[in-house]
């Protein structure tokens, strides 16, 4: 028992009771607590954030804005076991929200030139933006699908929770934007070469 | 060229969201359709790749000083009814307790002033005064030894319940 304690203090989690307890307190109004629930669960939505929108700084601001819902709704979230699934779901919603004020665009010009060098470290940054601009060029829920079911690596079942779709949608969702980012992927590279 | 029928199936099945005999038989006997789902395979492991998260500590640190900044100034500004109600109050008892009019003697046969207590909830504070001698004593003498009066009582509930104040007011400024 004390080994998996260092353990999970070691890895930055906690086990799921002291996580409710965490929840608890900050619920009835510690600042410290609501500091360790977003340490907990930061990684999660900021790395989603940038996932959904393809750029850090939008990504910070959607984090911001996701903890800032929390604190605000903190007495609504009941169960500390769906604390991750209501997460998932504010940060998607919050990132759909600022695609609408700040909307993606791809042209051509976000394309990498086609002289992008010989340079491993180019090629490499090239490939890296090649993919972004695939997930982008996504219409928006089925970006989220792919987002939460290939990238962050949720069930199908807990992707429909947190879109608020049925699981056959979504697995319709996930299918469209697969194909879609292997056609563009290819599309891009075949004209590469 | 993979058979359009089979692709949204053969998509789902390269990550394991679909477990059909079908499917599998299919790319058994079709290429394109195994060529199709290798095409998919890659892709979605450069994806992968790609998002590989480079997400640096401090811009984890920068989310979190934000929050709490912003949470900070919240909590701060839930507090300034009460506090703004305690000042109006302060105010109010400052000014009845340097007005000339309070400290003038009561006229003969009149009782002194009961105390006042006044009960005063933010964010609107409202105090009963107490009762003032008449104007015309202004600008005379006051007299060298005045009665002894109640201390004027201000009772002032803010929003927590565990937390009353009470102003008491000695006229006489003792």
């Amino acid at each position: 028992m004390d080994r998996l304690a260092l353990l999970l203090t070691a890895t930055g989690m906690e086990a799921p009771e002291d996580r409710s307890r965490t929840l608890a307190s900050a619920q009835a109004g510690d600042l410290a607590a609501f500091e360790r629930l977003m340490r907990q669960h930061e990684r999660m939505v900021l790395a989603t954030a940038w996932r959904l929108l393809g750029n850090r700084e939008d990504a910070k601001d959607a984090a911001q804005e996701v903890f800032l819902r929390l604190y605000r709704n903190l007495k609504k979230v009941e169960a500390a076991e769906n604390f991750a699934g209501w997460l998932y779901r504010v940060t998607v919603n919050v990132c759909h929200d600022q695609q609408r004020r700040r909307p993606i665009t791809v042209e051509l010009t976000d394309l990498p030139a086609a002289s992008a060098g010989p340079h491993q470290e180019m090629a490499e940054a090239e490939r890296r933006r090649v993919l972004e601009l695939s997930l982008r060029m996504l219409p928006e829920k089925e970006r989220a699908a792919l987002v939460l079911r290939d990238l962050e690596g949720l069930s199908t079942s807990q992707v429909a929770r947190a879109l608020g779709s049925s699981e056959a949608t979504v697995r319709s969702q996930i299918s469209k934007a697969r194909v879609k980012v292997k056609d563009f992927v290819e599309h891009y590279f075949r004209r590469r070469t | 060229m993979s058979c359009p029928d089979w692709e949204e199936k053969i998509a789902l099945q390269v990550e394991g969201d679909l477990a059909a005999a079908e499917v599998e038989r299919h790319l058994e006997s079709c290429a394109p359709c195994r060529d199709f789902a290798e095409g998919l395979r890659q892709s979605l492991g450069m994806l992968r790749e790609a998002h590989r998260e480079p997400l640096a500590d401090a811009d984890f640190a920068a989310v979190r000083a934000r929050v709490l900044e912003r949470v900070q100034v919240k909590r701060r500004w839930i507090w300034w009814p009460a506090w703004a109600g305690a000042a109006a109050v302060a105010a109010l008892v400052g000014w009845l307790w340097l007005s000339p009019a309070s400290q003038a003697p009561p006229e003969a046969g009149q009782r002194p002033a009961p105390p006042v207590i006044a009960q005063v909830s933010a964010p609107a504070p409202v105090m009963a005064q107490a009762e003032q001698a008449p104007r015309k004593h202004r600008g005379r003498r006051r007299a060298p030894v005045p009665p002894p009066t109640e201390p004027l009582v201000v009772k002032l509930i803010t929003d927590d319940p565990d937390v009353v104040i009470y102003w008491i007011v000695d006229p006489q400024g003792d």
